[in-house]
Protein backbone atom coordinates (compact mmCIF):
# COMPACT_ATOMS: atom_id res chain seq x y z
CA UNK A 1 0.00 0.00 0.00
CA UNK A 2 1.45 3.63 -1.29
CA UNK A 3 1.71 6.15 1.20
CA UNK A 4 2.28 6.91 4.53
CA UNK A 5 0.80 4.90 7.75
CA UNK A 6 -2.42 6.72 8.90
CA UNK A 7 -1.68 5.29 12.31
CA UNK A 8 1.40 7.04 12.45
CA UNK A 9 -0.28 10.63 11.23
CA UNK A 10 -2.86 10.29 13.61
CA UNK A 11 -0.37 11.54 16.47
CA UNK A 12 0.23 14.52 14.21
CA UNK A 13 -1.95 17.69 15.95
CA UNK A 14 -2.57 18.84 12.89
CA UNK A 15 -4.32 16.05 11.53
CA UNK A 16 -5.78 14.75 14.77
CA UNK A 17 -9.55 15.50 14.49
CA UNK A 18 -9.74 13.72 10.91
CA UNK A 19 -11.78 10.66 10.52
CA UNK A 20 -10.35 7.52 9.65
CA UNK A 21 -11.74 8.15 5.74
CA UNK A 22 -10.07 11.62 5.81
CA UNK A 23 -6.84 10.65 7.62
CA UNK A 24 -6.67 7.52 4.66
CA UNK A 25 -6.59 10.40 2.16
CA UNK A 26 -4.18 12.61 3.21
CA UNK A 27 -2.05 9.37 4.14
CA UNK A 28 -2.09 8.15 0.41
CA UNK A 29 -0.85 11.65 -0.87
CA UNK A 30 2.37 10.77 1.22
CA UNK A 31 5.89 9.41 -0.75
CA UNK A 32 8.62 7.47 0.39
CA UNK A 33 11.75 10.27 0.87
CA UNK A 34 15.35 8.73 1.97
CA UNK A 35 18.30 10.55 3.41
CA UNK A 36 21.33 8.90 4.25
CA UNK A 37 23.45 10.02 7.05
CA UNK A 38 25.07 13.38 7.01
CA UNK A 39 22.55 14.59 4.62
CA UNK A 40 20.75 17.81 5.20
CA UNK A 41 16.57 17.49 5.60
CA UNK A 42 16.16 21.15 5.42
CA UNK A 43 17.67 24.38 5.89
CA UNK A 44 16.96 26.81 8.64
CA UNK A 45 15.81 29.94 6.52
CA UNK A 46 14.83 28.33 3.17
CA UNK A 47 11.38 28.37 2.04
CA UNK A 48 9.56 25.17 3.06
CA UNK A 49 7.46 23.23 1.01
CA UNK A 50 6.63 19.93 2.77
CA UNK A 51 5.65 18.00 5.78
CA UNK A 52 7.62 14.85 6.64
CA UNK A 53 6.95 12.28 9.07
CA UNK A 54 9.73 9.85 9.96
CA UNK A 55 9.99 6.41 9.45
CA UNK A 56 12.86 4.86 10.83
CA UNK A 57 16.35 6.62 11.75
CA UNK A 58 17.32 9.42 13.53
CA UNK A 59 18.31 13.46 12.77
CA UNK A 60 19.13 16.11 15.00
CA UNK A 61 17.72 19.50 15.10
CA UNK A 62 20.16 23.00 15.36
CA UNK A 63 19.01 26.41 15.37
CA UNK A 64 21.66 29.20 14.23
CA UNK A 65 24.31 26.35 14.62
CA UNK A 66 22.95 24.82 17.92
CA UNK A 67 21.62 21.42 18.29
CA UNK A 68 18.09 21.66 20.19
CA UNK A 69 16.61 18.65 20.00
CA UNK A 70 16.94 14.87 18.13
CA UNK A 71 14.03 13.30 16.26
CA UNK A 72 13.32 9.31 15.49
CA UNK A 73 10.95 7.21 13.99
CA UNK A 74 7.61 9.29 14.63
CA UNK A 75 8.69 12.30 14.81
CA UNK A 76 7.85 15.33 12.23
CA UNK A 77 8.43 18.54 11.05
CA UNK A 78 7.18 21.36 8.67
CA UNK A 79 3.49 20.83 8.84
CA UNK A 80 2.79 24.47 9.22
CA UNK A 81 5.06 25.14 6.03
CA UNK A 82 2.45 22.79 4.09
CA UNK A 83 0.00 25.93 4.35
CA UNK A 84 2.12 29.11 4.05
CA UNK A 85 5.21 27.86 2.31
CA UNK A 86 7.28 30.12 4.77
CA UNK A 87 10.98 29.59 5.28
CA UNK A 88 12.06 26.61 7.81
CA UNK A 89 12.68 27.83 11.73
CA UNK A 90 15.31 25.12 11.76
CA UNK A 91 18.38 23.13 9.89
CA UNK A 92 17.15 19.43 10.53
CA UNK A 93 19.97 16.67 9.41
CA UNK A 94 19.71 13.36 9.33
CA UNK A 95 22.47 11.40 12.07
CA UNK A 96 21.69 7.82 10.52
CA UNK A 97 20.12 7.24 6.83
CA UNK A 98 16.62 8.12 7.23
CA UNK A 99 13.84 6.97 5.66
CA UNK A 100 10.58 9.61 5.54
CA UNK A 101 7.39 10.05 4.35
CA UNK A 102 6.89 13.43 2.77
CA UNK A 103 3.73 15.56 1.70
CA UNK A 104 4.27 18.94 -0.43
CA UNK A 105 1.97 21.51 -0.57
CA UNK A 106 1.42 20.46 -4.06
CA UNK A 107 -0.67 17.66 -3.37
CA UNK A 108 -2.44 18.68 -0.18
CA UNK A 109 -3.76 22.33 -0.67
CA UNK A 110 -6.18 20.07 -3.66
CA UNK A 111 -7.26 17.88 -1.20
CA UNK A 112 -8.08 20.72 1.26
CA UNK A 113 -9.85 23.43 -1.24
CA UNK A 114 -11.69 20.08 -2.42
CA UNK A 115 -13.02 19.17 1.30
CA UNK A 116 -14.27 21.46 3.35
CA UNK A 117 -14.71 19.38 6.25
CA UNK A 118 -10.94 18.25 5.80
CA UNK A 119 -10.03 22.53 5.45
CA UNK A 120 -12.59 22.95 8.17
CA UNK A 121 -10.40 20.77 11.07
CA UNK A 122 -7.09 21.84 9.94
CA UNK A 123 -8.42 25.78 10.44
CA UNK A 124 -9.36 24.25 13.87
CA UNK A 125 -6.19 22.72 14.46
CA UNK A 126 -4.62 25.76 13.35
CA UNK A 127 -6.41 27.70 15.91
CA UNK A 128 -5.60 25.82 18.53
CA UNK A 129 -1.82 25.88 18.22
CA UNK A 130 -2.29 29.88 18.22
CA UNK A 131 -4.36 29.51 21.83
CA UNK A 132 -2.11 27.38 23.22
CA UNK A 133 0.87 29.43 21.95
CA UNK A 134 -0.54 32.83 23.14
CA UNK A 135 -1.23 30.86 26.72
CA UNK A 136 2.79 29.72 26.88
CA UNK B 1 -2.15 9.85 -23.58
CA UNK B 2 0.96 8.09 -24.25
CA UNK B 3 3.06 8.00 -21.13
CA UNK B 4 5.95 6.30 -21.90
CA UNK B 5 7.86 5.71 -25.08
CA UNK B 6 10.82 4.39 -26.72
CA UNK B 7 13.37 7.94 -27.37
CA UNK B 8 13.31 7.89 -30.74
CA UNK B 9 9.60 8.50 -31.10
CA UNK B 10 9.19 11.34 -28.46
CA UNK B 11 8.58 14.66 -29.53
CA UNK B 12 5.71 16.41 -26.98
CA UNK B 13 7.77 18.91 -24.77
CA UNK B 14 4.64 19.50 -22.55
CA UNK B 15 4.85 15.69 -21.98
CA UNK B 16 8.31 14.42 -22.32
CA UNK B 17 10.13 17.64 -21.68
CA UNK B 18 12.84 19.35 -23.46
CA UNK B 19 15.85 17.32 -23.04
CA UNK B 20 13.94 13.97 -23.87
CA UNK B 21 12.56 15.37 -27.20
CA UNK B 22 15.82 16.56 -27.92
CA UNK B 23 17.29 13.55 -27.43
CA UNK B 24 14.40 11.94 -29.62
CA UNK B 25 15.23 14.21 -32.21
CA UNK B 26 18.98 13.10 -32.32
CA UNK B 27 18.05 9.99 -32.85
CA UNK B 28 15.30 10.60 -35.62
CA UNK B 29 18.34 12.77 -37.48
CA UNK B 30 21.03 10.25 -37.02
CA UNK B 31 22.89 11.52 -34.32
CA UNK B 32 25.01 8.17 -32.10
CA UNK B 33 22.61 8.73 -28.90
CA UNK B 34 22.36 5.71 -26.36
CA UNK B 35 18.99 4.07 -26.58
CA UNK B 36 16.34 4.73 -24.00
CA UNK B 37 12.86 5.86 -23.30
CA UNK B 38 11.06 8.68 -21.81
CA UNK B 39 8.67 8.56 -19.08
CA UNK B 40 6.01 11.27 -18.76
CA UNK B 41 5.26 13.38 -15.44
CA UNK B 42 2.19 11.82 -14.08
CA UNK B 43 4.01 7.79 -14.83
CA UNK B 44 6.77 9.27 -12.92
CA UNK B 45 4.86 10.52 -10.36
CA UNK B 46 2.50 7.52 -10.54
CA UNK B 47 5.95 5.57 -9.66
CA UNK B 48 6.79 7.78 -7.15
CA UNK B 49 3.63 7.29 -5.32
CA UNK B 50 4.44 3.64 -5.59
CA UNK B 51 1.71 2.81 -7.88
CA UNK B 52 2.20 -0.91 -8.90
CA UNK B 53 0.62 -1.34 -12.16
CA UNK B 54 3.02 1.64 -12.89
CA UNK B 55 5.99 -0.07 -11.19
CA UNK B 56 5.42 -3.04 -13.52
CA UNK B 57 4.63 -1.27 -16.37
CA UNK B 58 8.35 1.04 -16.21
CA UNK B 59 10.08 -1.71 -15.76
CA UNK B 60 8.24 -4.80 -18.10
CA UNK B 61 8.99 -2.33 -20.69
CA UNK B 62 12.77 -0.70 -19.57
CA UNK B 63 13.81 -4.29 -18.92
CA UNK B 64 15.02 -5.20 -22.41
CA UNK B 65 17.97 -2.30 -21.96
CA UNK B 66 19.62 -4.15 -19.77
CA UNK B 67 21.71 -2.54 -17.22
CA UNK B 68 22.84 -0.22 -15.70
CA UNK B 69 20.91 2.83 -16.82
CA UNK B 70 21.60 6.18 -16.45
CA UNK B 71 18.48 7.97 -15.15
CA UNK B 72 18.06 11.49 -16.35
CA UNK B 73 15.10 14.61 -15.51
CA UNK B 74 13.59 16.54 -18.20
CA UNK B 75 11.73 18.90 -16.76
CA UNK B 76 8.29 20.04 -18.12
CA UNK B 77 6.90 23.20 -17.71
CA UNK B 78 5.31 26.50 -19.43
CA UNK B 79 8.40 27.53 -21.60
CA UNK B 80 9.05 23.83 -21.93
CA UNK B 81 12.74 24.71 -21.15
CA UNK B 82 14.77 22.53 -19.05
CA UNK B 83 17.93 24.59 -19.01
CA UNK B 84 17.05 26.55 -15.95
CA UNK B 85 17.00 23.87 -13.98
CA UNK B 86 20.24 22.50 -14.43
CA UNK B 87 21.95 21.93 -10.72
CA UNK B 88 17.74 21.58 -8.67
CA UNK B 89 16.68 18.27 -10.82
CA UNK B 90 18.70 15.23 -10.26
CA UNK B 91 20.25 12.36 -12.72
CA UNK B 92 21.29 8.96 -11.17
CA UNK B 93 23.83 7.38 -13.11
CA UNK B 94 24.31 3.60 -12.70
CA UNK B 95 20.87 2.65 -11.41
CA UNK B 96 21.77 -1.29 -11.87
CA UNK B 97 18.48 -2.55 -13.42
CA UNK B 98 14.92 -1.51 -14.51
CA UNK B 99 13.80 -3.59 -11.52
CA UNK B 100 15.74 -0.52 -9.02
CA UNK B 101 13.67 1.98 -10.94
CA UNK B 102 11.43 2.95 -8.48
CA UNK B 103 13.61 4.37 -5.93
CA UNK B 104 15.59 6.06 -8.66
CA UNK B 105 12.27 7.64 -9.84
CA UNK B 106 11.16 8.56 -6.34
CA UNK B 107 14.34 10.82 -5.58
CA UNK B 108 14.11 12.19 -9.05
CA UNK B 109 10.28 13.17 -8.25
CA UNK B 110 11.25 14.71 -4.75
CA UNK B 111 14.94 17.23 -6.31
CA UNK B 112 11.87 18.69 -8.57
CA UNK B 113 10.17 19.15 -4.77
CA UNK B 114 12.61 19.65 -2.90
CA UNK B 115 12.64 23.27 -0.67
CA UNK B 116 15.40 24.29 -2.82
CA UNK B 117 14.01 23.88 -6.17
CA UNK B 118 10.65 25.22 -5.02
CA UNK B 119 12.71 28.25 -3.49
CA UNK B 120 14.56 28.12 -6.82
CA UNK B 121 11.01 28.16 -9.02
CA UNK B 122 9.68 31.23 -7.14
CA UNK B 123 12.61 32.93 -7.89
CA UNK B 124 12.22 32.42 -11.06
CA UNK B 125 8.88 33.69 -11.54
CA UNK B 126 7.55 29.64 -11.63
CA UNK B 127 4.66 29.67 -8.81
CA UNK B 128 3.33 26.53 -10.51
CA UNK B 129 3.55 22.29 -9.33
CA UNK B 130 6.68 21.58 -10.57
CA UNK B 131 6.38 18.44 -13.07
CA UNK B 132 9.33 16.50 -14.22
CA UNK B 133 9.64 13.78 -16.53
CA UNK B 134 12.37 11.11 -17.02
CA UNK B 135 14.65 9.77 -19.27
CA UNK B 136 16.15 6.33 -18.88
CA UNK B 137 19.11 5.17 -21.07
CA UNK B 138 21.69 3.05 -21.21
CA UNK B 139 24.81 3.85 -19.21
CA UNK B 140 28.44 3.93 -21.13
CA UNK B 141 31.02 3.05 -19.57
CA UNK B 142 33.44 5.89 -21.29
CA UNK B 143 37.06 5.96 -21.98
CA UNK B 144 36.62 9.54 -21.68
CA UNK B 145 33.96 12.29 -22.02
CA UNK B 146 33.37 15.68 -21.68
CA UNK B 147 31.92 18.79 -23.09
CA UNK B 148 32.18 20.56 -26.46
CA UNK B 149 30.82 24.17 -27.52
CA UNK B 150 30.58 24.28 -31.60
CA UNK B 151 31.25 28.18 -30.90
CA UNK B 152 33.67 30.02 -28.10
CA UNK B 153 31.15 31.04 -25.38
CA UNK B 154 33.58 33.53 -24.44
CA UNK B 155 34.32 35.39 -27.16
CA UNK B 156 31.86 34.36 -29.85
CA UNK B 157 34.78 33.30 -32.03
CA UNK B 158 33.42 30.49 -34.88
CA UNK B 159 35.29 27.65 -33.09
CA UNK B 160 34.97 24.60 -31.25
CA UNK B 161 35.51 24.51 -27.62
CA UNK B 162 36.23 21.02 -26.35
CA UNK B 163 37.34 20.00 -22.48
CA UNK B 164 37.62 15.98 -21.73
CA UNK B 165 38.70 13.64 -18.58
CA UNK B 166 38.81 9.96 -18.46
CA UNK B 167 35.91 8.64 -17.21
CA UNK B 168 32.34 9.28 -17.01
CA UNK B 169 31.71 12.94 -17.82
CA UNK B 170 30.40 14.18 -14.77
CA UNK B 171 34.32 14.45 -13.47
CA UNK B 172 34.06 17.40 -16.17
CA UNK B 173 30.92 19.06 -15.18
CA UNK B 174 31.57 18.80 -11.53
CA UNK B 175 34.75 20.65 -11.84
CA UNK B 176 37.14 17.72 -10.26
CA UNK B 177 39.03 17.93 -12.35
CA UNK B 178 41.20 20.41 -14.74
CA UNK B 179 40.19 18.87 -17.91
CA UNK B 180 42.02 18.51 -21.60
CA UNK B 181 41.04 21.59 -23.45
CA UNK B 182 41.35 21.93 -27.69
CA UNK B 183 40.46 24.06 -29.70
CA UNK B 184 39.30 23.11 -33.28
CA UNK B 185 38.42 25.19 -36.46
CA UNK B 186 35.55 24.72 -38.36
CA UNK B 187 38.04 23.21 -41.03
CA UNK B 188 38.71 20.51 -38.47
CA UNK B 189 42.35 21.98 -37.67
CA UNK B 190 43.67 21.70 -34.40
CA UNK B 191 44.58 25.06 -33.39
CA UNK B 192 44.97 24.17 -29.47
CA UNK B 193 45.33 21.19 -27.27
CA UNK B 194 46.30 21.25 -23.61
CA UNK B 195 46.74 18.72 -21.52
CA UNK B 196 44.69 18.99 -18.32
CA UNK B 197 45.15 17.56 -14.53
CA UNK B 198 42.75 14.70 -14.61
CA UNK B 199 44.08 13.14 -10.98
CA UNK B 200 40.63 11.38 -10.64
CA UNK B 201 37.78 10.11 -12.27
CA UNK B 202 34.15 8.72 -12.23
CA UNK B 203 32.92 5.07 -13.10
CA UNK B 204 29.88 2.83 -12.12
CA UNK B 205 30.18 0.39 -9.32
CA UNK B 206 28.86 -3.02 -9.79
CA UNK B 207 26.13 -2.53 -7.36
CA UNK B 208 24.88 0.77 -8.60
CA UNK B 209 25.76 4.36 -8.19
CA UNK B 210 29.52 5.79 -8.95
CA UNK B 211 32.77 6.11 -7.58
CA UNK B 212 35.56 8.47 -7.82
CA UNK B 213 38.63 6.98 -8.04
CA UNK B 214 41.91 7.84 -8.44
CA UNK B 215 43.37 7.99 -11.87
CA UNK B 216 46.92 6.25 -13.39
CA UNK B 217 49.86 8.30 -12.45
CA UNK B 218 50.91 7.96 -16.46
CA UNK B 219 47.29 9.07 -17.54
CA UNK B 220 47.26 12.44 -15.05
CA UNK B 221 48.79 14.48 -18.03
CA UNK B 222 48.39 12.39 -21.04
CA UNK B 223 45.39 13.53 -23.50
CA UNK B 224 42.37 12.05 -23.98
CA UNK B 225 41.84 13.17 -27.58
CA UNK B 226 43.94 12.19 -30.55
CA UNK B 227 43.38 13.37 -33.94
CA UNK B 228 40.80 11.00 -35.47
CA UNK B 229 38.50 11.78 -31.97
CA UNK B 230 38.72 15.43 -32.49
CA UNK B 231 38.10 14.81 -36.25
CA UNK B 232 34.77 12.95 -34.87
CA UNK B 233 33.91 15.68 -32.38
CA UNK B 234 34.17 18.30 -35.02
CA UNK B 235 31.75 16.53 -36.98
CA UNK B 236 29.51 15.96 -34.27
CA UNK B 237 29.28 19.83 -33.88
CA UNK B 238 28.74 20.40 -37.45
CA UNK B 239 25.70 17.54 -37.05
CA UNK B 240 24.32 18.78 -34.24
CA UNK B 241 24.28 22.60 -35.46
CA UNK B 242 22.48 21.00 -38.43
CA UNK B 243 19.81 19.21 -36.82
CA UNK B 244 19.66 22.07 -34.05
CA UNK B 245 20.94 24.89 -34.94
CA UNK B 246 23.84 27.15 -34.12
CA UNK B 247 25.75 27.97 -30.61
CA UNK B 248 25.39 24.32 -29.33
CA UNK B 249 26.51 23.15 -25.84
CA UNK B 250 27.04 19.70 -26.18
CA UNK B 251 27.88 16.56 -23.80
CA UNK B 252 30.02 13.48 -25.24
CA UNK B 253 31.53 10.28 -24.60
CA UNK B 254 33.72 8.00 -26.16
CA UNK B 255 32.60 4.19 -25.06
CA UNK B 256 33.95 1.29 -26.65
CA UNK B 257 35.66 3.12 -29.60
CA UNK B 258 32.43 5.15 -30.50
CA UNK B 259 31.36 8.71 -30.05
CA UNK B 260 28.05 9.31 -28.63
CA UNK B 261 26.28 11.87 -27.82
CA UNK B 262 24.85 12.30 -24.22
CA UNK B 263 22.96 15.97 -24.27
CA UNK B 264 22.76 18.93 -26.80
CA UNK B 265 21.73 22.31 -25.31
CA UNK B 266 21.64 25.87 -26.81
CA UNK B 267 24.54 27.99 -25.37
CA UNK B 268 22.54 30.38 -23.06
CA UNK B 269 24.77 33.34 -23.76
CA UNK B 270 27.96 33.45 -26.26
CA UNK B 271 29.73 36.18 -25.95
CA UNK B 272 32.13 38.83 -27.99
CA UNK B 273 30.52 40.23 -31.15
Amino acid sequence: MAGAPAEALRRVPLFADLDDDELTQVALLFKERNFTAGETVVKEGVEGAAFFLIESGEAKVTIRGTERASLGAGDHFGEIALIDEGVRSATIAAITDLVCYGLTLWEFRPLVIANGEIGWKLVQSVAKKLRTAELS
Amino acid sequence: MTELLPLAEVSDTSVFGAKAVGLGQALRDGLPVPPGFALSGPLVEAVAVDDEAAVDRVATAVRPLGGPLAVRSSAVDEDGADASFAGQHLTLLNVPSADELGKALREIWWSANSDSAISYRKRIGLFTRPTVAVVVQVLLDPECAGVMFTRNPINGVDERMIEASWGLGEAVVAGLVIPDSYCVARDGQVQERRPGLKRVAIRGLPGGGTVEYEVAPDLVEQLCLDDSRLEALNELARRCEEVYGPDRDIEWAVADDTLYLLQCRAVTKVGGA
